[in-house]
């Protein structure tokens, strides 16, 4: 049953992502995003993680797409739809990407096209609370630094000094 | 379920992150399929958590340390993005070429 | 300052040399040899030698030297320095070749002396002939110093030994013998500008008179008799070379003195008859008799005297009115002003081309005679060359009276023919007879100039009678009688304001464009092929290296474009690649 659950979730997420990449309408492409991100956390759930899965929803699509929107008002997207969305190079990016993914693909086939997954519940927020501040405490608390460096950052980039060009 | 399904769905929502990177016009759509390439990225490591579950929620956790790092690095990005913008009056990235050399053809001597 | 030191070296030098010849007089020969080596079976090394040929010699340079340095403390002011330095240097080698006993010294000194003349010869060298009449001078002594050196090698190694003193004809191959004195001779025809290498010397000419009085008359291009003197029995157990020898000789006095009859500029008529009078020294040693060389050497000694005495009188009208061409000095002449206004030049002036002509009373007379009387006991001898040289040397001393007349006669006194008689060297300017110079302010030259004068107006005189007299007058009477003949179509033709020179002898036969059209126009020619070969063809390469490492660094520069998108494309590329690249050598 979790296999039909993440097959649904898998359609869903592929073809709303091609959506994001190929859509002509800047703001669409972002509502497409939103619609992946979901789909995805779908498929988390559908692998036993559930917490993972409702801190992709709370995060990516609360605050990331949020501030993606935000990023297009001041910029001044435009709103209708752009046939330049795309630049001239876009056939070559497809071909390469082709060749990535049937080389990826063949990969993952060769090595794991074997194995199974065992449906055991091991996503429960109380075993990733305790996994992250009982073994991965270090790499939590660096983490906490990082993301007050990227705020530092982020604040020093965005402000207009006075006679700066 | 057998494991390639979602390491295969990784796969193609990686190679869609690629091509929309190298291909797509706009400064901040390519931050969005950046995204979506760590999307992928998060995929492929709870699939191996649920595969392998080696009783430390491994991959599970490196999957949340990935969502606070995506979501610091767009931060910065967008910043970069408006100060683009604030310069340029545009986000094109195709259109934004400081880069190059081609303006100093005329001083070079031959 | 610096050029106050060279003169008083200078000087200084050349009575050094008067001084050890004074010393050395009387002694027996010796010889002295150092720095040998050993090379095979051959041993090279430095000798030296001293008997009377080398005190007469070194006497001879001495005091021409000491004239000319001399003379030229008057004459010369600019690069006084570089100047004298040069002449002592140029004396110093011709000291080494006199009192070399090795070949190769003797080698050494032929070659500085080369280098020398060329120097002098430029010493003027803002003015275009000093520059081409040394080069030409150096080129032509050079090719001919080229047989020099192989003559050398070729006795040397004939005889086994390089030193003269060991030289034995009687035991050197006769085939190897006529091979290296040959190539001798090459050298020595061209160090003392015989035919066919003789069109340096009046070129030479431009260079400063004391410079020709020294090296084009009394030294340098004496070096060549002064080598077949000193290696006589070599060269005279050659009977080919002797032959060679007389033929060049005879043919070279004939063709230069008819050349001097015909130039109008003093220093070209004297450089002509220096070429016929060497010819003559030559002539007396093709005869290979003792007598012969005695002769030769008389007149090497009288020649240095008294033409060196003329080159410096030359130079003392070229100081003093500014050119030394007849249609010049003619101009001087007119009212008979040179004449009073240098006393002293015209006198030795005089006393000089009386010598040269061979007028009984002065050296050249005695000289000339004692070849004369060598020739005709050769020629009774049952010897051609012997008659051969008796005619030519007779036909000479009656051409060498008619110039000397002819320069005398034009230069100092006035013609008595008529104003509007053509003029005899204003071809293309016949008004230019009427013009009259300013010779108010023409005098006589410094007593450092008059005295060397004097003084070899003297030797002129003087040294006919240090042989001891001892005449045939079957012979000076015959040698007077041509004087005669040789000075009276001059005095004819000048006291008919007349100066026919026939074309072909203006132009000297020839032979100067025959050989600028034989020689100087391929080299030119191939030069030029070699610059452009150089400048295009190896050149284009160089130039294309550059040029194809500034053409990658533009292809290179395409390379950034700028689009940050084009640059991932080819990072993922990159990746792609490696990884594909890996699975295969994985496999």
């Amino acid at each position: 049953m979790t296999t039909a659950l993440f097959a649904v979730a898998a359609v869903v997420a592929v073809v709303s992502a091609v959506l994001v990449v190929t859509s002509r309408r800047i703001v669409h492409a972002a509502l497409w995003l939103v619609v992946t991100l979901g789909a995805v956390a779908g498929c988390f759930g559908a692998l036993h993680a559930e917490f993972v899965a409702l801190v992709q929803i709370l995060v990516y699509v609360g605050a990331i797409v949020v501030l993606v929107l935000f990023a297009l008002m001041l910029t001044k997207a435009p709103t209708n739809p752009l046939p330049t969305l795309t630049t001239a190079r876009s056939p070559f990016a497809a071909a390469v990407a082709g060749v990535l993914a049937l080389l990826l693909g063949t990969g993952v086939v060769i090595a794991f096209g074997k194995e199974k997954i065992k449906p055991v519940p091991a996503g429960d927020a109380e075993t990733v609370g305790t996994a992250i501040f009982k073994t991965w405490v270090l790499p939590f608390e660096v983490l906490s630094v990082l993301l007050l460096a990227a705020l530092i950052g982020a604040i020093a980039l965005s402000q207009r000094k006075s006679g700066e060009s | 379920m057998p494991l390639v399904l979602p390491l295969l769905l990784a796969v193609v929502l990686f190679c869609l992150g690629v091509y929309g990177v190298l291909a797509r016009r706009n400064a901040v759509t390519i931050l969005m399929s950046l995204e979506l390439m760590l999307n992928a990225v998060n995929l492929n490591l709870i699939a191996f958590d649920a595969w392998r579950l080696d009783g430390l929620a491994t991959g599970q956790t490196l999957a949340v340390f990935v969502i606070t790092l995506a979501a610091a690095e767009i931060g910065l990005g967008l910043a970069i993005v408006l100060l683009l913008f604030r310069g340029h009056g545009h986000v094109d990235a195709d259109a934004a070429r400081d880069l190059a050399e081609a303006d100093e053809r005329e001083e070079s001597p031959t | 300052m610096i050029a106050t030191v060279w003169r008083v070296a200078g000087v200084g030098f050349s009575l050094l040399l008067v001084l050890i010849a004074a010393l050395l007089y009387g002694d027996s020969a010796s010889q002295h040899a150092f720095l040998n080596s050993q090379i095979g079976e051959v041993t090279i090394g430095f000798a030296v030698r001293t008997d009377d040929l080398t005190v007469l010699l070194l006497a001879v340079v001495g005091v021409v030297a000491t004239c000319v340095q001399i003379y030229s403390l008057g004459y010369l002011h600019e690069r006084a320095a570089s100047y004298h330095a040069l002449v002592t240097l140029f004396t110093a080698a011709m000291a080494a070749v006199v009192v070399a006993d090795s070949l190769f010294l003797l080698l050494i000194g032929w070659e500085v002396m080369g280098a020398c003349s060329y120097l002098l010869i430029s010493h003027y060298w803002e003015r275009r002939e000093a520059r081409s009449g040394a080069v030409k001078a150096f080129l032509m002594t050079r090719l001919a110093d080229v047989g020099f050196l192989f003559g050398i090698f070729v006795l040397g190694v004939g005889a086994g030994t390089f030193r003269i003193s060991a030289l034995d004809p009687a035991q050197i191959d006769p085939g190897v013998l006529t091979t290296g004195t040959l190539l001798l001779l090459v050298g020595v025809v061209g160090k003392s500008a015989q035919v066919p290498l003789q069109t340096w010397l009046p070129d030479a000419m431009p260079g400063p008179s004391p410079v020709s009085a020294l090296i084009h008359a009394a030294t340098m291009v004496a070096a060549g008799v002064f080598l077949i003197a000193r290696l006589y029995d070599v060269f005279a157990a050659s009977a080919t070379t002797m032959t060679v020898l007389a033929i060049v000789a005879c043919v070279t006095m004939l063709y230069a003195a008819l050349c001097a009859a015909a130039a109008v500029e003093v220093k070209r008529v004297l450089a002509w008859s220096t070429v016929s009078q060497l010819a003559i020294m030559f002539a007396a040693l093709s005869l290979g008799t003792h007598e012969g060389r005695h002769a030769a050497l008389f007149h090497l000694v009288t020649h240095a005297a008294f033409k060196g005495l003329l080159f410096l009188c030359a130079g003392v009208l070229l100081h003093q009115v500014g050119s030394a061409a007849f249609v010049v000095l003619r101009r001087y002449t007119r009212r008979g002003r040179l004449r009073k206004a240098l006393p002293v030049t015209f006198v030795t002036m005089t006393i000089g081309l009386a010598a040269l002509a061979g007028v009984p009373g002065f050296a050249g007379f005695f000289s000339k005679d004692s070849v004369l009387e060598a020739a005709w006991e050769h020629a009774h001898g049952g010897s051609v060359v012997g008659w051969f040289v008796l005619v030519s040397v007779g036909l000479t001393a009656g051409l060498t009276a008619f110039y000397c007349m002819r320069l005398w006669l034009w230069v100092f006194f006035r013609t008595p023919a008529l104003a509007g008689a053509v003029g005899a060297f204003e071809a293309d300017d016949p008004m230019a007879d009427l013009e009259d110079p300013d010779t108010s302010k023409l005098k006589d030259a410094s007593w450092l100039m008059l005295a060397p004068l004097v003084l070899l107006a003297l030797g002129a005189i003087a040294l006919g009678y240090v042989d001891g007299l001892h005449l045939n007058w079957v012979v000076a009477l015959a040698s007077t009688v041509v004087v005669i003949f040789g000075v009276l179509p001059a005095y004819s033709l000048w006291s008919r304001g007349a100066d026919p020179r026939p074309v072909l002898l203006e132009r000297e036969f020839g032979v100067d464009r025959a050989y600028h059209a034989l020689f100087v126009v391929p080299v030119r020619w191939l030069s030029k092929l070699s610059v452009l070969g150089d400048r295009d063809v190896v050149g284009a390469y160089v130039r294309a290296v550059g040029r194809s490492g500034a053409l990658a660094s533009q292809g290179f520069r395409l390379l950034q474009t700028g689009n940050v998108q084009t640059y991932l494309t080819a990072a993922v590329v990159g990746v792609v690649a490696l990884a594909v690249l890996a699975g295969v050598i994985a496999s």
